[in-house]
């Protein structure tokens, strides 16, 4: 570290290169626990800011998956999908798939407006990103659990019979959370220097629900699009974590490790290269 | 006997692209190249296409005691620099040295991150915690946020609804509870009533007479300048083109030299500002 000797006092480098970079890779971790409480507070208004003027509030996490569910039940009815065989009623097959699915594409949807959301209040009054990758987090586990309750409920219901595997379920979503936050900080960076870029991203990512087995199984037979559903990374995340509540098997094994594999490393690479930007990107967040 | 500097800066310099598509192009070219926040080599980088010196080649002391105002025309690199001094834009070149474990507090806008629909109690702990405070120093400064805001029962009422000047006073507070030794304010007091004004210039005062803290107030207005500036700093195009303990001189530079840039009526009113201005 550069140092200057004025007088008495000692300066140093104010701001040295790479302190505000690294600042998961560093001293993270720790920085991370003094700012806690601010994590909290941003939870807290994260929740209230959507539901504090509705007369019904939180139960808007419980009615707008049933709608979905409710919307697929009927087209299911009408004869207009035809899923491929499955080993638990369709409706409770399509309830757990969309939410798994959520999982995926709300932590996507929330981490890739980062710095569109809070880029402006970083400008003004700066705190360390980390933070904000905590309350993504923790606001995203909050909101998926509540639903999840119920459609567990609703699974039971169904007949669906879980065995103590099911206990799994919940660590076998991590890959899935890794790689939406993954992708989403990426595309973060992209939305304010890329504008392009982030549309395609979004549309692929909705585009990749359709080539997802969530309202059909993945043993549908569909001549080449079976043949992308095959490729599909998301294919393994999602079929594993279902097939591990509902029927207590594992789907694919080996390739859903090393799809979890990469999507861990993906992430760790997402982490490092949104911290070098950040700075770089608020800069053109104002001059934009 | 020599002031020892809170804060050095030496060859500061920051660019931007006039062109939104070539702004977003190099953005781009940032990321994907990982140019670290700030350039290590001792040359200055060369401007590309489209870019300008927003900031160039800035030397700039700031010692214990002062208040130092910085003026300048819309557009001259102000606020560019106090978020640089604040770490919120990475530099292109130089080096900004200050005191080891040296805290700044920034304010460029008093209610930025404060939230309309809580109230003005629950605002101090969530803009106190984005200030990096946790709950025990806020209750600790809870008491003298309460008593400086002067908003009495209105603390538990919804911050949306104060009047500009209420909210000035409350996020005035909280940043100040913040206890920094380098208190930037940029164009925040612009709002709030006059009383709250007086009582904000007083407080910087006193402030500074603690040993080992400075203040750096940007603002264009005439009459707060003259009222609270210890040392005024002139910028203009990026540049510090004027640096005097004589803020009257100093602010005349400024209008002489800003002409192009203000218009001349609103020159000569200025003028006159500082001419009938009695200490």
């Amino acid at each position: 570290m550069q140092k200057v000797t004025s007088a008495s006092h000692e300066l140093v480098e104010l701001f040295p290169r790479g302190r505000s970079d690294n600042f998961l890779a560093r001293s993270g971790w720790r920085r991370l626990g003094e700012y806690r409480f601010l994590i909290r507070q941003l939870v807290r208004i994260n929740f209230n800011t959507e539901f504090k003027r509705s007369f019904i509030g939180l139960s808007w996490l419980l009615i707008l998956p049933l709608l979905s569910v409710a919307i697929w039940i009927l087209l299911n009815g009408a004869g207009i999908v035809d899923p491929g065989a499955t080993a638990v009623p369709y409706p409770a097959y399509v309830l757990l798939s969309t939410s798994i699915w959520g999982f995926f594409a709300d932590i996507y949807k929330n981490s890739s407006n980062l710095v569109t959301n809070y880029g402006r209040m970083l400008i003004m009054t700066p705190f360390p990103y980390g933070v904000l990758l905590a309350e993504q987090v923790v606001v995203h586990l909050i909101r998926f659990s509540i639903p999840f309750g119920l459609n567990l409920i609703v699974l039971l219901f169904f007949g669906v019979e879980f065995t103590w595997w099911a206990l799994l379920f919940p660590l076998s979503l991590i890959p899935l959370l890794l790689l939406g936050l993954a992708i989403g900080l990426i595309v973060a960076l992209l939305r304010i220097v890329a504008v392009d870029l982030s549309k395609l991203a979004d549309e692929g990512i909705r585009l990749l629900m359709f080539l997802t087995p969530i309202v059909y199984t993945p043993k549908i037979e569909l001549g080449w699009l079976s043949e992308l559903v095959k490729i599909n990374p998301l294919t393994y995340l999602v079929s594993f974590s279902r097939d591990l509540l509902t029927e207590g098997t594992f789907y694919a094994p080996v390739t859903y490790l090393a799809v979890s594999g990469f999507s861990l490393v993906f992430f760790a690479l997402a982490v490092r290269i949104y911290a070098k930007s950040q700075p770089r990107i608020l800069e053109r967040l104002i001059a934009a | 006997m020599e002031k020892t500097p809170l804060i050095s800066v030496r060859g500061l310099s920051k660019k931007f692209s006039r062109d939104i598509k070539y702004n977003m192009y190099y953005g781009l070219l940032d990321v994907v190249s990982g140019r670290k926040a700030a350039n290590s080599s001792p040359e200055r980088p060369a401007l590309r296409k489209h870019e300008f010196w927003a900031l160039d080649n800035i030397d700039l002391d700031l010692y214990s005691g002062e208040i130092l105002s910085v003026v300048g025309a819309n557009g001259s690199g102000k606020t560019t620099l106090m978020r640089l001094l604040s770490n919120v834009y990475p530099r292109d070149h130089g080096t900004i040295m200050g005191r080891e474990g040296l805290r700044i507090t920034a304010v460029f806008a008093l209610n930025a991150g404060m939230q309309s629909l809580y109230t003005g109690r629950e605002n101090i702990y969530i803009k106190g915690a984005m200030y990096g405070m946790n709950k025990e120093e806020i209750d600790r400064q809870l008491e003298f946020i309460d008593d400086f805001s002067e908003l009495g029962k209105r603390l538990d009422t919804p911050f949306g609804n104060y009047s500009s000047g209420m909210k000035a006073r409350l996020s005035y507070a909280i940043a100040l509870a913040t206890e920094p030794d380098v208190f930037i304010i940029d164009e925040a007091l612009a709002v709030g009533d006059s009383a709250f004004k007086a009582k904000c210039f007083d407080n910087l005062r006193e402030f500074v007479t603690h040993p080992a803290k400075g203040v750096i107030f940007v603002s264009n207005h005439i009459n707060k300048v003259m009222k609270i500036a210890t040392r005024t700093l002139v910028m203009r195009e990026g540049q510090l083109i004027y640096n005097s303990t004589d803020i009257k001189e100093a602010l005349e530079f400024y209008l002489n030299n800003s002409s192009d840039l203000l218009g001349s009526q609103k020159q000569q009113r200025k003028l006159k500002k500082i001419r009938d201005y009695e200490f």
